[in-house]
């Protein structure tokens, strides 16, 4: 459950919100000058940021009004909330690891909870560590 | 609810009129434990959707109608038995009691409308979207607390104050309106899956306390 | 009890360090991945290519989905290419030599209100049309197939109907990527794990070459099957997916006596339930709504589950929730994949299975290994290009996908 803080209510349960997707992408200025590839750009492409992202939400039970959060997409901590229609802050010097596409090593699905599989060792993942969900296979 | 000769308008069918927890009463009644918890549904208030920006000249006029409009979130207005609750920042309900409807008799809509005028915003009747629960008692807060994840404690939540919010998943709007007494305003359809959650909630106390 | 699962043997597949240079190289070592590689040696004699996997083999959403199998999607393109793949389930264990514990005991999508039953029994319409098994059911047929379910008109949401499939079903998806691992690895495939693909080499618009953790390689052509981090790789190779990244749960409760024969499908209350060869009863979520890579969700999600399993099932009331978890889901708008070459000359795609690609495991492989090797697709995989998205041709399964496949 992520704790959001609406900019006129404070901070709620997440059920009260809607999400909306990324932030910041304008209506084009003049839709039939489009070419179709610009146009499916518009309509189907967002970005899909692993970092800190800017997307929209709603508060959807509350008080009725969109608004941004910048928030990470791998820690899901929430960096920045601002009114539509303000840009983007910078948060880079903030969130130092987190920018677009890392390249970073991802601390999700490897690292130490992973089963040791290094070495000379061939035998198959049987019992993943403890990140690794082990009954999803059950 | 009390059908008078002065809540005749509607054409002649005020009598006909059911509201959308009524057939619970019975149940209502039964669940609520005198001095503990009592539920009870508080049907028919006149209730009015009301868009203005509330520091312009339009949002002044109104004001002068409504009785005062609520400026943060929590915060109710008005005066005179009609208040205003801060639904968002330039979004309100106003509540009253039914005889101060239009259709019977009363001129609130219309002076509403009329001071908003030809100002960008909006007057709308709402008195059948929501009805109105009354959850009072020592426990009524406990019983709030299974289903509300907002802090609910007096200090943060203290009577004359309303928040938008969920109460058993149900979106509704919560008045606090005395020390142990509040008001839940679910839309119309939510009125019996909430009116069953809030008796399922209270149970628990009408048995002895276990220490 | 319940069966008895088959004893997995000590040494499945090999461990190399990657050599220098490959034919090919797929990125992601989930079950698309290795079918991907083990169509490619198996159908175009291509064994001079490696699997890359940043993590542990089939870590990602193949060790995290629920196992549906079924092919009763409603489009022509999808019925295609979801029925072949059901028909390489049918084969694939002998093929293999491996028993993954692949159990056609049917799964039925329930209909909850009037819209599902029309959507249902025109999907169901669509389904014969398309050689697809498929029945409408009426409740008392659905009582009679799993008699656990409550299609009182007590609840919230009755149950109208269902759809039925009865070839389909589940397996058991880490015996699934073992099987897929130890053929390759037979066939001379390398699969390197702890080996993460950060970067990309190109010479002009041709991908020449992929950056490691563990160094660069080069290679003629690159595949890129990293489900949910699609978006990510695209990046880094410089074109864009209209693909968002969603948590998608699922959980499990302890070891009960066999009480659920089938599977059971609900979009309209958002649940589906299984039980296990073990006995576990493994239930799915909706996604959550945000664009995640946390490999985790939010709990109300799983409640809300819970609240729709135990309103369905009410034997469950006295189950226990012992683990939930999540993956990462790769989602597109119309609810179908992409599988195609992508605008950078020698690298392809597949992605976009999002809630949905446990079951198209084997038709995954088999079209995108064609579309590796040849250049061009597989008359299956044809429709589900990028371009479709310029085209407008899209292929909509929100209603036999809806909240998850
Ligand atoms: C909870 C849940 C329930 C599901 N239930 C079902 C179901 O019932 N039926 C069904 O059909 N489908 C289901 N799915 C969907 C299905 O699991 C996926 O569509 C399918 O597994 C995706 O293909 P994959 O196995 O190749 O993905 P993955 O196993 O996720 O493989 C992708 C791999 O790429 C690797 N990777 C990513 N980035 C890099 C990099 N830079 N370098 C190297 N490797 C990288 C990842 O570590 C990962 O191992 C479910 C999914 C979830 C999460």
């Amino acid at each position: 459950m992520l704790l959001i803080s609406c900019p006129n209510c404070g901070s709620r349960d997440e059920t009260e919100f809607h999400y909306g997707g990324q932030a910041h992408v304008p209506y084009p200025e003049d839709p039939a000058a489009l070419d179709d590839r610009q146009w499916a750009e518009f309509l189907f492409y967002r970005d899909n940021t692993k970092g800190a992202f800017a997307e929209r939400w709603l508060h959807s039970t509350g008080c009725r009004q969109w608004f941004n959060l910048l928030r990470d997409t791998v820690t899901y901590e929430i960096q920045a909330v601002y009114p539509m229609g303000a840009a983007r802050p910078d948060r880079a010097a903030a969130a130092p690891e987190s920018g677009t596409a890392s390249t970073a090593p991802d601390s999700t699905t490897t690292g130490t909870a992973a089963p040791d599989i290094s070495g000379t060792s061939t035998a198959p993942a049987t019992s993943a560590g403890t990140t690794a969900p082990e009954g999803a296979s059950k | 609810m009390a059908d008078t000769a002065a809540l005749n308008g509607i054409n002649g069918l005020r009598h006909i009129r059911r509201s959308p927890a009524s057939h619970l009463a019975a149940a209502l009644e039964a669940g609520s434990i005198e001095g503990t918890v009592v539920l009870r549904e508080g049907p028919f208030r006149t209730m009015v959707g009301l868009r203005v920006d509330p520091r312009s000249e339009e949002g002044a006029r109104v004001v002068a109608v409504a009785g005062g409009l609520p400026l943060r979130c929590g915060d109710v207005g008005g005066a005179d038995g009609v208040r205003v609750l801060w639904l968002g920042p330039s979004e309100f309900l106003v509540v009253a009691s039914e005889d101060v409807h239009d259709s019977l008799g009363g001129t609130l809509i219309d002076s509403l409308t009329a001071a908003l005028g030809g100002a960008p915003g909006q007057v709308v009747d709402l008195s059948a979207n929501r009805t109105t629960f009354e959850l009072s008692g020592t426990r009524a807060r406990a019983v709030l607390e299974k289903g509300c994840s907002l802090d609910l404690h007096p200090r943060s939540f203290p009577p004359g104050t309303a928040l938008s919010t969920e109460v058993g998943n149900i979106p509704v709007v919560l008045e606090k309106t005395g020390k142990e007494s509040f008001r839940i305003f679910p839309r119309a359809s939510f009125a019996d899956f909430l009116g069953r959650w809030l008796l399922d909630a209270m149970r628990e106390y009408a048995s002895p306390e276990v220490p | 009890m319940a069966d008895l699962l088959p004893e997995h043997p000590d040494f499945l597949w090999h461990n190399p360090d990657p050599q220098k240079s490959y034919d090919a190289v797929i990125v992601g070592g989930g079950g698309h991945g290795l079918a991907t590689a083990y169509f490619l040696a198996k159908n175009h004699g291509m064994t001079n290519i490696a699997v890359l996997e940043k993590g542990w083999l089939a870590g990602g959403n193949m060790a995290r989905n629920t196992t549906i199998i079924r092919s009763n999607y409603l489009w022509d393109e999808s019925a295609a290419i979801y029925e072949h793949a059901l028909k390489l389930w049918e084969i694939l264990p002998e093929e293999l030599e491996y028993d993954f514990l692949f159990s056609q005991r049917g799964v039925m999508n329930l209909a909850h209100t009037l819209g599902d039953v029309r959507e249902s029994m025109r999907r169901v319409g669509a389904n014969k049309l398309n050689g697809v098994d498929a029945e409408w059911l009426d409740p008392q047929q659905v009582k009679e197939l799993c008699p656990i379910l409550n299609i009182s008109d007590n609840i919230r949401y009755p149950v109208m109907g269902a759809t039925y499939q009865p070839r389909a079903g589940i397996a058991k998806h880490d015996h699934v990527a073992w099987a897929f691992a130890r053929k390759c690895d037979e066939l001379g495939v390398d699969i390197i794990q702890n080996c993460e693909v950060t970067g990309f080499l190109k010479d002009g618009n041709r991908v020449v070459g992929v950056k490691t953790n563990r160094g660069t390689i080069s290679t003629e052509k690159v595949g890129l099957c990293a489900a949910g981090h699609s978006s990510v790789l695209a990046e880094m190779a410089g074109f864009r997916l209209p693909i968002q990244s969603h948590p998608l749960q699922a959980l499990v409760s302890e070891l009960h006596e066999p009480v659920h024969p089938t599977v059971v499908m609900s979009n309209h209350v958002h649940v589906y339930v299984s039980q296990a060869h073990k006995g576990e009863l493994v239930m799915g979520a909706g996604v959550d709504s945000y664009n995640g890579y946390g490999q985790r969700g939010s709990f109300h999600v799983i409640e809300h589950q819970m609240a729709a399993a135990v309103e369905l099932f009410p034997i469950f009331a006295r189950a226990h929730v012992l683990r939930t978890w999540g993956g990462i889901v790769d989602t597109t708008l119309d609810a179908s994949p992409i599988i195609g070459t992508t605008p950078v000359d020698n690298m392809f795609v597949n992605c976009g299975w999002g809630t949905g690609g446990f079951k198209g495991t084997p038709a995954a492989g088999l079209t995108f290994a064609h579309t590796i090797a040849t250049g061009t697709p597989h008359d299956l995989n044809k429709p589900f290009a990028l371009e479709r998205f310029e085209t407008g041709a899209l292929i909509d399964e929100h209603g036999a996908a809806a909240v998850a496949h």
